[in-house]
């Protein structure tokens, strides 16, 4: 295997595993803690403007970050105009399946022409 | 996707069995899954993982995002507790997903909350909490059932990935846009009133004034707290201040019809 990075698989493994249980306990206990007793309205409220907000947060740092130096990138175009043409597509079209596949397809063919 | 097996039927079948009618619900996430997943696995194989830990990591793991941050830590050589630390901040926003979903599986035993805590990540959880806001014959074991499904695609798309990913020369950077493809997606379904589209924007600037101050993705995690607490104080403001105020009126998309998801897959 052509590795550019030198850990061996056993390494891998506890990465894995260590990396398990810090997915697991955010997802497990919130869960079982709030289906035992009730939650607060407010927080339910609250709870409703998470979604948009974390997949904004996420799309923002595909499209406007840096993944290395975390500064803010303004020059992708490809990726700009193809976010555009997704949001139209998810609002006309609202299946998940299109959105992504014209999405892959657009970005490929804007990149080719603004590269 | 579906046009392949026509469903003239407005009403879904009633005789239609479980898992025929949950896999409907599922099969637009689990199409997406193939592109997403099998780039996954192409960059993971590129980041030194053999096939078999590619395979127990989409199991263990089940996420897009940490698979995509190991593979890119693993590239550039950062240590081990840097990538746990990493995948822990980018993993906490699943504590506010889970929250989300509690109400509507109270009673479950600890058992079953188990299983659905670790098959749960992003996307099923945007189809599940649709369904269960909608569809009030959704329970508990449908809607793990639909993160069964595609916890099954995005394992075999990784390992199907990891396979290949000798033979092919991708363009990493346009794969990743699967990723920002399906959260853009799932953004517009989420859009109910004008206040909605505030909030995005709002968070979007948070985002990145955020992650350029903590140079990680905390950042991510400290945006979305701020801008959903910003939601929740604008909208309790606004029901009580301004009632008839054109913030919260209903816009004609996609996220505030009633049958949003049955749609989403009968085009």
């Amino acid at each position: 295997m052509n590795a550019v990075n030198t850990w061996n698989s056993t390494q891998h493994f506890w990465l894995i595993i260590l990396g398990f249980i810090v997915a697991f306990i955010p997802r497990f206990f919130p869960l079982m803690l709030f289906t035992k007793r009730a939650i607060p309205e407010w927080f339910n409220e609250w709870m409703k403007f998470v979604p948009v907000s974390l997949f904004t947060a996420l799309v923002v740092k595909d499209i406007f970050i840096d993944s290395a130096s975390y500064a803010l990138l303004l020059n992708k175009y490809s990726e700009m105009l193809a976010a555009v043409v997704v949001i139209i597509v998810a609002y006309r079209t609202r299946s998940m399946a299109i959105s992504v596949i014209v999405g892959l397809i657009g970005v490929f063919i804007l990149s080719m022409f603004m590269a | 996707m579906n046009k392949r097996r026509p469903n003239p039927k407005q009403v879904p079948d009633p005789n239609e069995p479980l898992w025929r009618s949950t896999l409907r619900v599922a099969m637009p996430l689990n199409l997406s899954y193939i592109p997403i997943g099998l780039a996954c696995g192409i960059l993971l194989h590129a980041a030194g993982f053999n096939t078999l830990l590619t395979g127990l990591v989409s199991l263990l793991i089940f996420s897009g995002g940490a698979q995509f941050l190991i593979a890119t830590m693993l590239t550039i050589n950062s240590p081990l507790l840097s990538i746990v630390l990493m995948l822990f901040f980018l993993e906490l926003r699943y504590a506010l997903l889970s929250s989300s979903l509690s109400p509507y599986l109270k009673g479950s035993s600890n058992r079953f909350l188990f299983m659905f805590a670790v098959s749960l990540n992003d996307e099923n959880y945007a189809i599940n909490y649709l369904k269960f806001a909608t569809d009030k014959k959704w329970t508990g074991k449908e809607a793990l059932m639909v993160e069964h499904y595609s916890l099954l695609f995005w394992a075999a798309s990784n390992v199907v990935g990891s396979l290949i990913g000798s033979a092919l020369k991708i363009d990493l950077s346009i794969v990743n846009f699967a990723l920002t493809a399906l959260f853009l997606y799932m953004i517009v379904m989420q859009i109910k009133n004008r206040l909605t589209i505030v909030i995005c924007l709002i968070s979007g600037v948070l985002a990145a004034a955020c992650m350029m101050l903590t140079k990680s993705t905390l950042g991510l995690v400290i945006s979305t707290i701020i801008a959903s607490l910003i939601g929740f104080g604008l909208e309790a403001t606004l029901r009580k201040k301004l009632p008839d105020s054109h913030w919260l009126w209903r816009l004609r998309s996609p996220g505030s019809k009633k049958e949003a998801v049955e749609h989403s897959d009968a085009n």
